[in-house]
């Protein structure tokens, strides 16, 4: 297996009273990660760094099949879902069209990907609709297709089921299932003490802004 | 009365009919106008969304001088610039006193700090997510802040709108770096100052209902692009 | 950005060829009485057409006028205070002064008359009258040429204005004519912007003939060798045009209700 990202003595202090710290995590490619804590425990701050949003005060972020790599081309390789995702004004398409127009993919490339993500995430036929009038499960798929266009090699996931509707959860489950397989690295935060278990692969515990400890936590 | 309903009805023959003079003073206001605001959008909106966004020391002393500068009462700035482009001046050689151009340099230094103004209020005021959005899809710093703009563009476009409005109604700078020069320089502001001290009511009306409706129509824009925000 | 950039060129473009394919510029700074009453835009046309030369035509008071001249912000100069004039000249700022026309001052004043000057021919003695009758008195104070006079006539009288009588108004001719019809009370008026105003004010004459109140006009050239780059041939070839015959038709031939404005020296 390779160790895509690997993080060494991270400690990122945000206030006073909080600060994550990481002492060793390496992420193998191409794995589910489902990552879980209480409220306030580091989650998001977790999935910042991971992202490249947040520089850590201590510490070393590599990424050993890229030691080349600059910043910006590093950060085009792993994308974030938050938890409430902002939605840019216009269309799904114009949302879903923003990172590849970023990364120069030429418009009939462009026009095939989404398609094919819209009937990933069951939204065909919604790229012309405004994004304004999407109900919020509606939204948070048009989140999840934005990330999966741009082809990340690690995608993070902050709690991607919380404001949704039961009906749709196995959905998204099922999706980020199908993850791996593509060559895509998942980390899924979430708050729903099942979803590990449902999703399979490798459990990451936050508490108190410490990761905890890893268990090996088998797919069947 | 006799008086008033007399000078209307002759104004609005002036109107309906296109008066040549009354044209050519309206296209010369509004061009002076458009781009003395143009410019100083290049200049304010960058700036206002630089000092939205950026935390650096200085900030809140560019935030007040923004401030006072959007204040500067427009005869100062018509005052500094005409010693600046008189022949004796430091920019003399460049022959601008009583052009066009006077006008519109003048018209960019007064609005470019409203502007920049409201810009900033609407980068303030905008979504924290939109940045974090765009990083994540993996926009550049430059281009995380384009679409910023982008996303509150209804705003940028309404402190551009209030921008203008403050061009158009504008005497001082028009007056004292273009001369009122018929048929070059004169706008309506200056053109319903010099009509009004000929007496010919008629024509000053004429020009006044006009600047009335462009007003009306950038408080329609105005209330519009709010409305979208 | 993309729905920015059309009306960013279409602007460029009507910048530049405003400054690129202008006419030859002609800057005539002169006082309001010739703009206001309309005789420039008589006189000008013929001037521009046969020359292509566009004249941009600058109205403000004659002291602020020679102020203009002596920055080198204007190329010539058309104005009414014979004295500052030939100091302008004197001093190097202008090239040489051509008498151009002439009228009259007169004193306007309320049809009741209250200080009771009669229509008389003495200014000096009606200025008297005014101040004695504490009527209000509108002055220009703008350091113009109708202002230069009225502070010689102060002079003449021995009196120095002053008081709540004395209104200092810092306003051009025409704007002073209304404000003294509003105040219903007396002031100094170049003959032609009068004559100009005459359906809007119900002032009178209360003196004129006097010839202490001579209104010469002049035409001088801003001196090339003081400052480089004024247009010296517009300016010689408005010269010759304005003191040639055809000028002299055209302001002799100009009036208002009747009245002729301007007078040539014959």
């Amino acid at each position: 297996m390779n160790t895509l990202i690997s993080l060494k003595n991270i400690c990122c202090r945000l206030s006073s009273d909080f600060s994550l710290a990481v002492a060793d995590l390496d992420l193998q490619a191409g794995t589910i990660y489902t990552l879980i804590g209480a409220n306030g425990s580091g989650k998001s701050t977790l999935l910042k760094v991971l992202a490249l949003l947040l520089t850590p005060t201590e510490g070393t972020i590599r990424f050993p099949s890229y030691p080349d790599l600059q910043h910006l081309q590093l950060r085009r390789r792993i994308t974030l879902v938050e938890q409430s995702p902002y939605l840019l004004t216009g269309t799904v398409k114009d949302n879903l069209c923003f990172g590849l127009k970023v990364r120069k993919i030429p418009h009939h490339q462009q026009q095939q990907i989404i398609e094919q993500v819209l009937k990933q995430v069951c939204l065909s036929g919604f790229a012309e609709r405004k994004a304004a009038t999407l109900s919020s499960g509606e939204k948070q798929r048009v989140a999840l297709a934005r990330a999966l266009v741009l082809k990340p090699e690690l995608l993070l996931l902050d709690e991607p089921t919380a404001n949704i509707d039961t009906s749709s959860v196995p959905l998204i489950e099922n999706l980020i299932r199908q993850l791996p397989p593509q060559g895509i690295t998942v980390v899924c935060a979430t708050h729903d003490m099942e979803q590990p278990q449902r999703l399979g692969g490798t459990l990451l515990r936050m508490n108190l802004g410490r990761l905890d400890k890893l268990d090996s936590n088998s797919r069947h | 009365m006799d008086y008033l309903v007399e000078s209307l009805w002759q104004a609005l023959i002036l109107i309906s009919t296109l008066d040549r003079q009354l044209l050519q003073i309206i296209v010369t206001s509004l061009y002076a106008s458009i781009c003395g605001v143009l410019i100083a959008s290049c200049l304010g909106i960058p700036m206002g969304v630089l000092v939205g966004l950026k935390q650096f020391r200085g900030r809140r002393l560019i935030i007040t001088l923004l401030n006072t500068l959007m204040a500067l009462p427009t005869v100062v700035v018509g005052l500094i610039l005409y010693g600046l482009f008189s022949r004796q001046g430091p920019f003399g050689s460049l022959g601008l006193l009583f052009t066009p151009t006077a006008i519109i340099i003048g018209l960019s230094i007064l609005t470019a700090p409203l502007i920049a103004n409201y810009s900033l209020t609407v980068v303030v005021g905008a979504d924290q997510r939109i940045l974090t959005t765009a990083t994540t899809l993996g926009a550049s710093p430059l281009q995380a802040k384009l679409l910023l703009i982008r996303e509150i563009r209804f705003g940028v476009v309404a402190a551009v709108v209030v921008g203008f409005g403050r061009a158009i109604s504008e005497v001082g700078v028009a007056m004292m770096l273009g001369g009122n020069i018929r048929g070059s320089t004169r706008t309506m502001t200056t053109a319903i100052a010099l009509e009004t001290s000929k007496g010919e009511f008629a024509f000053g009306l004429a020009l006044g209902i006009i600047l009335l409706l462009v007003a009306l129509l950038v408080n329609l824009l105005l209330n519009y692009f709010q409305q979208k925000t | 950005m993309r729905y920015l950039i059309k009306p960013l060129l279409i602007c460029t473009f009507l910048f530049f060829s405003s400054v690129c394919f202008a006419q030859e510029r002609l800057v005539l700074a002169t006082t309001t009485s010739t703009e206001n009453s309309g005789l420039l835009q008589i006189l000008l046309p013929p001037f521009e057409q046969q020359n292509n030369i566009q004249v941009h035509v600058i109205a403000v008071g004659t002291g602020q006028a020679i102020k203009i001249g002596e920055r080198g912000d204007a190329d010539i100069l058309m104005v009414h205070a014979k004295a500052q004039e030939e100091a302008f000249v004197a001093a190097g700022f202008g090239v040489e002064r051509f008498d151009l026309m002439y009228n009259d001052f007169v004193i306007l004043g309320p049809t009741a008359d209250p200080a009771g000057i009669n229509e008389s021919n003495d200014a000096v003695a009606a200025f008297n009258k005014i101040v004695a009758s504490g009527v209000p008195f509108v002055s220009r104070a703008d350091m113009s040429g109708t202002h230069i006079m009225e502070k010689q006539l102060w002079q003449m009288a021995g009196i120095e204005p002053q008081g709540r009588w004395y209104v200092e108004s810092g306003r051009g001719m025409g704007e002073v004519i209304q404000m003294t019809t509003e105040m219903q009370g007396y002031t100094l008026a170049d003959r032609g912007t009068y004559l100009a105003y005459l359906g809007k004010t119900d002032l009178i004459i209360v003196v004129a003939g006097d010839e202490r109140l001579f209104n010469p006009y002049g035409v001088i050239a801003v001196n090339p060798q003081r400052h480089p780059h004024v247009n010296k041939q517009g300016a010689e070839a408005l010269i010759d045009y304005l003191t040639g015959q055809q000028a002299r038709d055209l302001i002799r031939g100009f009036s208002i209700n009747g009245q002729q404005l301007f007078f040539v020296y014959d």
